[in-house]
């Protein structure tokens, strides 16, 4: 991309001037600008801009400059090395939400409603504040992973601590952990009726999903026989419900005794080792780096990866073995032998939901609450947040999500138009250091701000016609259509 | 300042670009394989009573001497009943069932064999709480173990009818009900009118333009795009205020009767409408429920009237339509001292379509008297919804994955549906 001197300035100028705005905001709201403010328009061109947009939510100038002054893999290096990234700026904004660090006994009190809206609000400022871009990426992912429908049972209080014990505590660790404290999460138990497998009336449910969907994958060799004497080996693991309301336990009276065999093994009888032991087995096997290496791959890189990047996930999935199931050894080989070589063409993913609404919030720097509007439309779109019924998780692949357009459309018209309820994105002040300039400046702005490079000629077009018919005669008209336009354009939709 | 904003200034930023390269087509389009592939068959509409109605004074077993025992205020009086009010009688249908008074404008549809009921139908849970209730039919499963999503979700999901369009199912209400939650997108609507892109006309007029050119040529995403402003443009052509339905239909000009009628707008306008779902709230009758005339009295009017003018403005269009409706469970068959009833068990299903077998009161009767009645005096349920369902979804739906969508239910058959 060719940008001119004088447009590089400018922008600049622009960066700066929003920086000044916010002066008035809160604290926490100067504080968060911090990394854009003073910084040149990065000169990263939409190479960078789109590897990026894989690893975060949207990349920032100051992201795109870091990569431009440091490069990609020094990026992605310290970003897979979350704890030495200052977080103070999302930390802050997550103080409101006192609810994230209590036990599940005390959350059991609340309001049900409040509890699961903190955690959506939560969820949402460290998609959109988070340095730690990646470490939020996978969270998501292991969310996802481990999907667990906050709707169900008590799941609106046990989903808090699971998200905080088992996938923020595991997202980058050893999947062996992740899955063993996953199989000890009151949340997962209730989610998938483990707390009703008892030795009388064993459940099959959680011993099927957690072969199926969680480690093995299906149709990778395991038999219904297995599925049953998994759930043999799972009875008795249940969540306390008086007393540590909330706390996982194990019910040795529940527990069928005997021997039993898991994919050809005999579990001598052990009580609540026999599953755990089970569970370790299944963290390392072979189908299991196979699937985890599938997935991930199409999170960060191509739709349905066994038929379009069949190396890669086989390489994957050979250092998350090698490594005893380390997710970060795996996660670094998609990255660095994937996605930031340079002559790795990324194909493009379709923004889900989530995906469109973070990048549009993080990009425009919206000051907003994550509340129930910015909840409701991410609903409307398909995908609320700890919303989904089924253990597959919201999917990732383009066609689950093209057919829902409108949603979209109407989330880009609110934005723009600075009628979203409870965020503010004040496009007007990001407008007055560019106050001189015109439209097609202001639409070349907005445009290398949400897609890392200046319109296409069919955006331009589209934009200028609808802007001469509207008789917009205001920056702020002509920004607020220029913005809409671009974030519900084709190009925004896709990452 | 004033902008003028010419063509050529916003194009200028665009000239010393290299070419647009970043759309590969090279990503092999997968055939996403679905578990059933098949065209859609009918419509459905679910019409879900919430609250628990009372359906034994909906659907009257007027022949049950123990009935009028055990609701000495609140039975609807005998068709025969001489010291009632004709017009406060139960409507015989067969000689040992009735409707009640207010569900009389059912009654062509009655006679055109478009109208069944199952009756003494229900769950087997019998926690008696709606919560809990609601949940469970609406997620089709016996017990809270089993597939969080709701049953015609998973109608959805286990059958590719092609249709992409964004109102293959939609909820009525702020929110899609239970029922419809799964893999497949659910649009909620309030009305029609939240279909559209928000803003005043000209902004919306102005975006719609905006985008029709943005997604015109785009080689992904042009089809999907058109469709929806399509839809939009025809939504838009449709106003409930002034649609005018046919058949001398009318609907009631309540929040249920404006919903159905909407339904049958989009029915008609052939928008890829699969799936729609309704409520209809206020059955909880502990008090002061009524009987010919009343509180539920109001409710059957409202349902039935809004029914019969579905019914009469889909016309033959009804051949293809299938319309259900229930409750979480029925209510105790004796009356309480605040005259109402109480949580009771069984109770009944209205099928209304052309090819339900109509004209016909579907379902083994268990009878009222002492020693027939389920747990604290409820009626009984011989039929689980989930078997008449099963058979909606296989002879109406074109879906014979029914162990998916009702996954560890071996379903009985009913025969309330015609086939094909």
């Amino acid at each position: 991309m060719s940008l001119s001197r004088r447009d590089f300035l400018r922008l600049s100028g622009w960066v700066a001037g929003t920086a000044a705005i916010t002066a008035c905001a809160p604290a926490y709201g100067r504080l968060s600008q911090i990394g854009v403010a003073g910084q040149m328009w990065p000169a990263a061109g939409e190479t960078i801009f789109r590897k990026l947009g894989r690893m975060t939510y949207g990349p920032l100038p100051s992201e795109r400059q870091q990569v431009v002054d440091h490069g990609l893999v020094a990026w992605i290096e310290a970003q897979l090395a979350p704890q030495t990234l200052d977080d103070t700026r999302a930390e802050i904004r997550l103080r409101p939400y006192d609810g994230l660090a209590l036990e599940a006994d005390v959350l059991a009190d609340w309001e049900r409603d409040t509890v699961v809206d903190q955690l959506r609000r939560a969820t949402l400022v460290r998609r959109q504040y988070s340095r730690r871009q990646l470490y939020e990426r996978m969270v998501e992912f292991w969310t996802d992973h481990f999907n667990i429908y906050a709707a169900k049972g008590d799941c609106w209080f046990l989903k808090v601590v699971d998200d905080r014990e088992v996938v923020r505590a595991h997202a980058l660790g050893n999947f062996g952990d992740l899955l063993l404290a996953s199989a000890h999460s009151p949340a997962m138990l209730v989610y998938l009726d483990n707390q009703a497998n008892e030795k009388a009336a064993p459940n099959e449910n959680y011993s099927r999903e957690v072969m199926e969907l969680h480690t093995l994958g299906v149709a990778s060799g395991y038999t219904q026989t297995d599925v049953m004497q998994l759930a043999r080996c799972l009875t008795g693991w249940g969540v306390k419900r008086h007393f540590w309301r909330g706390k996982f336990t194990f019910d040795a009276d529940q527990h069928a005794g005997g021997a039993k065999k898991v994919l050809g093994r005999v579990i001598q009888p052990g009580g609540e080792a026999e599953a755990e032991q089970v569970l370790a087995r299944l963290a390392l096997h072979p189908a299991t780096a196979q699937h985890l290496a599938a997935e991930l791959v199409g999170r960060f890189i191509v739709d349905h990866p066994l038929v379009a990047a069949p190396e890669l996930v086989a390489t994957a999935a050979d250092a998350f073995l090698e490594s005893g199931g380390e997710i970060r050894s795996m996660l670094k080989t998609i990255l660095l032998d994937g996605l930031a070589r340079p002559d790795f063409e990324l194909p493009l993913k379709f923004k889900r939901p989530s995906d469109f609404v973070s990048s549009a919030l993080r990009l425009l720097h919206v000051e907003g609450d994550g509340g129930p509007a910015v909840q409701g439309h991410l609903s409307a779109m398909g995908q609320g947040l700890f919303d989904w019924p089924t253990p597959d998780g919201p999917p990732d692949v383009e066609e689950a999500w093209t057919s829902n357009l409108l949603p979209r459309w109407s989330f880009a018209l609110e934005l723009a138009q600075d009628e979203l309820k409870g965020s503010r994105a004040s496009l007007p002040a990001l407008l007055e250091s560019v106050v001189a300039s015109s439209p097609s400046e202001i639409l070349t702005a907005l445009s290398l701000l949400l897609l890392g490079r200046a319109p296409a000629s069919e955006v331009a077009n589209a934009l200028s016609d609808g802007l001469s018919q509207s008789g917009a005669d205001t920056p702020e008209e002509v920004t607020a259509i220029m913005a809409a336009g671009l974030l519900a354009s084709p190009a925004f939709q896709w990452r | 300042m004033s902008w003028s904003v010419a063509r050529e200034q916003v194009l200028e930023c665009c000239v010393h670009l290299p070419e647009e390269t970043n759309w590969p087509g090279w990503l092999p389009r997968m055939a996403f394989s679905p578990r059933g592939k098949a065209p859609r068959g009918d419509g459905l509409l679910v019409v879900f009573l919430r609250g628990a109605a009372d359906m034994l004074n909906m659907v009257v077993p007027h022949g049950e001497d123990a009935y009028y025992q055990m609701r000495p205020t609140l039975g609807i009086p005998h068709p025969d009943d001489p010291r009632a009010k004709t017009t406060e009688r139960v409507v015989d249908l067969d000689g040992f069932f009735g409707l009640h008074p207010s569900m009389s404008p059912l009654l062509p549809a009655w006679r055109e064999g478009h109208l069944g009921i199952v009756h003494a139908c229900g769950a087997p849970d019998d926690s008696r709480s709606h919560f809990r209730a609601m949940e469970l039919m609406e997620r089709g499963v016996t017990d809270e173990r089993g597939p969080a999503s709701g049953w015609v979700g998973r109608h959805l999901a286990s059958l590719d009818t092609g249709n992409a369009s964004p109102l293959r199912a939609i909820g009525l209400g702020d929110q899609a009900p239970r029922s419809l939650r799964g893999r497949v997108p659910v649009t909620a609507l309030k009305s029609i009118a939240d279909f559209h892109l928000r803003g005043d006309l000209q902004a919306r007029a102005r975006m719609q333009m905006i985008l029709s050119s943005l997604y015109q040529d785009d080689e992904r995403l042009a089809g999907v795009g058109r469709d929806t402003l399509d839809i939009l443009d025809t939504l838009k052509k449709l106003d409930p205020a002034s649609y005018v339905p046919s058949g001398g239909a009318r609907y009631p000009e309540t929040d249920f009767g404006m919903g159905l009628k909407q339904v049958a707008m989009l029915i008609k306008s052939e928008v890829g409408l699969e799936v729609a779902a309704i409520d209809l709230g206020g059955w909880d009758t502990h008090f002061s429920q009524g009987g010919s005339l009343g509180l539920m009295s109001g409710l059957m009017d409202d349902l039935a009237k809004g029914l019969a003018g579905l019914h009469a403005d889909l016309g033959q269009a009804m051949g293809d339509v299938s319309v259900v409706v229930m409750s979480e469970f029925g209510r105790r068959a004796y009356e309480n001292a605040s005259l109402g009833t109480d949580h009771g068990h069984g109770g009944a299903m209205l099928l209304l379509g052309g090819q339900v077998h109509g004209g016909k009161v579907h379902g083994n009767w268990p009878g009222l008297a002492e020693g027939q009645l389920f747990g604290p005096g409820d009626l009984a349920v011989t039929t689980d919804y989930r078997d008449v369902l099963s058979e909606l979804c296989r002879k109406r739906l074109n879906n014979p994955a029914v162990n998916l969508v009702f996954p560890d239910f071996t379903p009985t058959v009913t025969n309330v549906f015609k086939s094909g």
